[in-house]
């Protein structure tokens, strides 16, 4: 870095800075169209919002993250002391102006992503309201989604460790149909402790909290077989907590939903019960834990073994 | 210590005491100890708002009189406890002694007042959000007062200890601050559990 | 102990070295000296640390495959609990305790902490409940396993109905270990707000002391909120009370609150600390002046104060209301700012200097490196819409374990190993330092690096077992973390030789400014004693001419002829 040399060092600052800066922006830009490709399939509605908005973020955060750790390696490259050398750097204390600078514009870069990612909220709309109910009574009954007049209404049901989704036909499955292109609307009840709804490729998650019910909703968008997980710690057996969401159109859901009704009621899927029962015959080890609740009756238990994307 | 100093002295050495900070440290520690309150009050508003159900089967609400009988004395004793001080300060050791004990006596009437209220509930501890939240605050207070007492207790005792103040009255000081802590807390607390019903 | 074997030539020094003459005994019992205490704290901590270690490795063991093969899955949530438990309350606030402990009352020219006897009792406390804690491995049922959050409904489950239990043990360990916390804080804010020596204003303070007033206020402030919070989960678990039970009427969302209230301001007083830290480091390693120091300084209580307003950004999807939700993710990315000001002043400070990349060097600008990358996930979690897909998933995981291990736990190496020789009086290796740093850049990296990916293809944390597809990522985050626990191998064995027969180190072997450099290494018991220094400017100067303190020839020769 011998810019002494130079006939006219300023400009040749100028342009070395201008091109790191660009380098840095095309590889922000790559991998901001790179990122896409980290998350699962998009499936719903609101996926492809969540998606730009990473996007948007990791093009910012790769320009911050390699224009830092280039200055760092730039100056481990050019400004180490030699050995035994133990003079001093340039004594400069600090420039207000610079500071100035770097306050600012972190506030005006985080309050425009503050913005946009608010903007994305509205428009997602899909964590709805919370409502506490007396546990020793009955259920609300109503959604307060705000056009909750029509479309499909599901009551999804968690316990230790175990799902249930309770169709309004009259029926309920271990696993989750829905049709495509169509607006669903959730009760989301627990019976025990706080778990988490998670489907990744919606992109969607809510706390499903024992002692209230959350009105949620969303749109898939894609066909396919999908995984739901709990995703907030809910105790022994939580990592098995987990079922297929498959997705498909109006006439396959509109069949699968006449073929079931018309199902007698079986134990449904619960991994976590057939897991402890393998615990017990061999002797109980490990450390405590309560017992799984039974098997929800189910008039389609699914099945577990097929394969899933996302 | 081992060093000789040079011989001509150019600076002018510093000495920073080691005691004197008991009342600064003992004031940190109100601020930090009124944050549980502060926690406990929040945690019975939020519940009072938003409980499905709040008072326990055959309970409609709590009696006020009692209580506010209660809360007077208290609140009083913070004023007399002023006057203990005052004669402190004026190095008069019996009015001292006498205001404190009076002071002692009007906070274990407080304790005892407490314990007959609670013997005559007919709620307990786990009767619901309700009776959590009361045994809870006016329990934890209750031990406030009580640990108030006891340390009024032990500066009674230590005044009898010759050239007890010589170093100041920092003990005397920071349990009368404690006191009058212990009280303000009592009147938020009385506000949250009594008027607000 | 490392300690036992003690080096007759430490003896002869006229000053008492941390060990001698009172000889190594003086850490095993009841010392009231700032010095010892700090010792005391960071040797049990990095034993803490050891175990800590050992339980990351044993989850990272059943993490290799995609099954539940080697644990019983409650065998896991324990081993996962205690592995996050003993690396907060036993390691992290321990040593950061130690370190404060040590360089406070040096930093500032006072002889000691303002409550000794306190101090003392705040540092044996930590054996108290760490012993505690450890206990419920061996109580019926096993220790507390529902994560260091301890969520109710399931840690008020309590599946044996023994009045003894892990997650009972667990709640008395966190609230000593908080009157712990609270005791050291008192001491800690009295000591710098009363006991600085003559002309150290608050503009002349070392940015470490000023990292270590915000971080303390956060303990006292915050604290108390998570005290509250336990004692009600206590009676919730013990007693049938229903503050947090749902079946009574209670609200597991509120124990939400009290716990984040605390528990996010909780991870500012680990890392600012740190960030005195690195201010102190990167100036006297790049020889040059810290870049504006003022605003550096003046940051870490725009820090402290924002950090007490973004504890909702744990709850973006417990049902909490949209405003609140946007609200909270504005102020979460408002601390951006303070901390962009304090990681740019940094890069400023390397920028035209001399660089000398010495172990203490090397940790700091490792933890730099990864406290951007960190910084920059940590904004990424602080968007709503995104964190409602990545919350409670690896991503997570790997953001805090960047900003916990790659960037808080290489600030403290970086801080034993420059303040090493101050200390002890001795030189450390710098071969085995540097295999030291190589061994845990790499394997910290292969440790969390890829799971970020777990994490955004939907992995949920506090999983003992997961779905075929993401076991790459956790193959070769299973590799990084035996690479983890060899790199522990050099540095036990530096500290261990370096204590016992490294090289003398002179009173200034860094060439540093500060008040602790004008002092013996190791300091004498009460630090300056009746000769405190007049402070003229802050200690930042490198460089400048600028004095530092009165009459600095004085206490330079002073320290020599004493060391
Ligand atoms: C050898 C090094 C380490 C390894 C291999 C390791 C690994 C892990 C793993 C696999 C988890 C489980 C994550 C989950 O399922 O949610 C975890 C959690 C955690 N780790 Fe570490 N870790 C290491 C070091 C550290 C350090 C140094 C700290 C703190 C200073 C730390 C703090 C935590 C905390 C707080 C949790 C959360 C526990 C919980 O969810 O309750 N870890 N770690
Ligand atoms: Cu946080
Ligand atoms: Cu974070």
């Amino acid at each position: 870095m011998n810019l002494k040399d130079n006939i006219n060092p300023k400009i040749s600052l100028i342009i070395g800075i201008s091109f790191a800066v660009f380098i840095d922006l095309v590889l922000s830009k790559l991998m901001a169209s790179w990122s896409y490709s980290w998350l699962p399939v998009q499936a719903s509605k609101a996926a492809p919002y969540v998606d730009n908005l990473f996007a948007f973020e990791t093009g910012i955060g790769t320009f911050i993250f390699l224009g830092c750790s280039g200055v760092i390696g730039w100056v481990l490259l050019f400004n180490r002391a030699p050995k035994y050398d133990e003079s001093y750097g340039e004594p400069f204390e600090g420039n207000v102006k610079l500071e100035i600078v770097w306050t600012l514009v972190p506030l005006f870069l985080v309050i425009a992503i503050a913005i946009y990612s608010t903007k994305v909220n509205t428009t997602l709309q899909n964590l709805g309201e919370k409502t506490k109910y007396d546990s020793q009574k009955e259920l609300p009954t109503y959604l307060d989604n705000n056009e909750a007049s029509a479309g499909t209404f599901i009551d999804v049901i968690s316990r230790q460790w175990s799902w249930e989704f309770k169709y309004p036909e009259g029926f309920s499955s271990s696993e989750l149909h829905l049709p495509i292109n169509e607006k669903v609307y959730f009760r989301l009840i627990s019976k025990d402790v706080i778990h988490g709804f998670y489907i990744p490729a919606f992109r969607l998650k809510q706390d499903i909290i024992p002692g209230s019910i959350i009105s949620y909703s969303l749109t898939p968008t894609r066909k396919g077989i999908y995984r739901l997980r709990d995703s907030m710690f809910s105790g022994a057996y939580f990592s098995q907590n987990q079922t297929n969401v498959i997705v498909e159109s109006k006439d396959a859901y509109q069949e699968w939903i006449n073929k079931t009704v018309k199902k007698v009621p079986v134990d449904g899927l619960n991994q976590a019960g057939f897991l402890y029962k393998k615990r017990l015959e061999k002797g109980d080890k490990g450390w405590a834990t309560i017992s799984p609740s039974p098997s929800p009756q189910v008039n389609d238990p699914g099945n577990p073994d097929s394969a899933h994307e996302g | 210590m081992t060093t000789t100093k040079s011989e001509v002295l150019l600076h002018t050495p510093g000495h920073v005491k080691h005691d004197g900070h008991n009342l600064t440290g003992f004031i940190i520690f109100l601020c930090s100890e009124s944050i549980i309150f502060f926690a406990f009050f929040v945690g019975y508003g939020v519940l009072k708002i938003t409980a499905p159900t709040w008072y326990p089967d055959g309970v409609s609400g709590i009696a006020v009189r009692e209580p506010l009988i209660n809360t007077i004395i208290l609140v009083s004793s913070s004023f007399v406890i002023y006057f203990a001080e005052r004669y402190l300060h004026k190095k008069n050791y019996w009015g001292f002694r006498i205001v404190w004990l009076v002071t002692m006596l009007m906070g274990s009437y407080f304790v005892y007042g407490q314990y007959v209220e609670w013997s005559e509930l007919t709620f307990s501890l786990s009767s619901g959000v309700f009776g959590s939240l009361f045994y809870l605050l006016t329990g934890f207070h209750g031990l406030h007062v009580i640990t108030g007492i006891l340390l009024m207790g032990l500066m009674l005792i230590r005044s009898f200890i010759p050239g007890n103040y010589d170093s100041g009255e920092m003990g005397v000081e920071s349990i009368s601050l404690f006191w009058h802590f212990v009280d303000v807390i009592w009147i938020i607390l009385f506000i949250l559990i009594y008027v607000w019903q | 102990m490392t300690i036992t074997n003690y080096d007759e030539r430490i003896i002869k020094v006229n000053q008492p070295v941390p060990g001698a003459p009172n000889n190594w005994r003086r850490f095993f019992g009841f010392n009231t000296d700032a010095k010892v205490i700090g010792i005391q704290y960071i040797v049990t901590a990095l034993i803490f640390l050891l175990l800590g270690g050992l339980l990351g490795m044993l989850i990272r063991g059943e993490l290799i495959t995609p099954p539940s093969d080697l644990f019983d899955p409650t065998v896991y949530n324990g081993l996962y609990t205690m592995h996050g438990t003993v690396m907060l309350f036993l390691f992290l606030f321990p040593i950061l305790s130690g370190l404060t402990n040590l360089l406070v009352p040096p930093m500032i020219g006072a002889p000691d902490m303002a409550f000794p006897k306190l101090n003392a009792l705040a540092f044996w406390l930590v054996p108290v409940f760490s012993i505690v804690l450890l206990t419920s491995f061996f109580v019926p049922g096993g220790p507390a396993s529902s994560g260091w959050w301890s969520y109710p409904p399931v840690s008020i489950q309590n599946p044996l109905g023994h009045f003894l239990n892990g997650q009972m043990l667990w709640i008395v360990a966190i609230g000593l270990s908080g009157v712990s916390s609270i005791m050291g804080a008192i001491n800690f804010v009295t000591t710098i707000i009363t006991m600085r020596a003559p002309g150290m204003g608050f503009f002349k303070m070392p940015i470490f002391i000023w990292t270590v007033l915000a971080a303390q206020i956060l303990q006292l402030l915050g604290l108390p909120a998570l005290t509250g919070g336990a004692i009600m989960l206590f009676f919730d678990l013990n007693f049938g009370t229903s503050f947090f039970n749902p079946e009574t009427g209670g609200d597991p969302v509120l124990f939400q609150h009290f716990f984040w209230f605390y528990s996010h301001p909780a991870v500012y007083v680990m890392v600012l600390p740190v960030f005195g830290i690195f201010s102190e480091l990167f100036p006297t390693y790049s020889r040059k002046p810290l870049f504006g120091y003022k605003f550096v300084a003046v940051a870490s209580f725009g820090i402290t104060i924002l950090s007490l307003v973004v504890w909702v950004h744990h709850m973006f999807y417990t049902g909490t209301p949209m405003w609140m939700r946007n609200l909270f993710m504005f102020t979460t990315m408002l601390i951006a700012v303070p901390t962009g000001v304090k990681v740019f002043a940094w890069i400023a400070t390397l920028w035209g200097g001399n660089l000398r990349l010495n172990t203490p060097m090397l940790f700091c600008l490792g933890g730099l490196f990864n406290f951007i990358f960190g910084g920059i996930t940590g904004v990424m979690l602080a968007t709503v819409p995104i964190d409602i897909h990545v919350g409670n998933t690896y991503f997570v995981v790997a953001h805090f374990h960047y900003i916990i291990f790659n960037t808080i736990a290489f600030g403290i190496f970086a801080g034993i190993y420059h303040w090493f020789p101050k200390f002890t009086g001795r030189m450390f290796y710098e071969g085995l330092g540097k295999v030291h740093f190589t061994l845990t850049f790499i394997g910290a990296t292969l440790n969390w690096l890829p799971l970020h990916w777990a994490g955004l293809l939907g992995m949920p944390r506090r999983v003992a077992s997961y779905d075929p597809e993401f076991a790459i990522w956790n193959v070769i985050a299973s590799i990084g973390a035996f690479m983890l626990g060899v790199a522990s191998i050099p540095f036990i064995l530096n500290m261990v030789s370096s204590w016992s027969r490294g090289k003398k180190s002179p009173p200034n072997p860094w060439d540093a400014i500060g008040l602790e450099w004008l002092l013996p290494s190791p300091p004498p018991h009460e630090n300056f004693e009746d000769d405190i220094p007049t402070v003229l400017n802050e200690p930042y100067n490198y460089g400048l001419n600028k004095p530092f303190v009165v009459d600095e020839e004085f206490y330079i020769s002073k320290a020599l002829n004493d060391s």
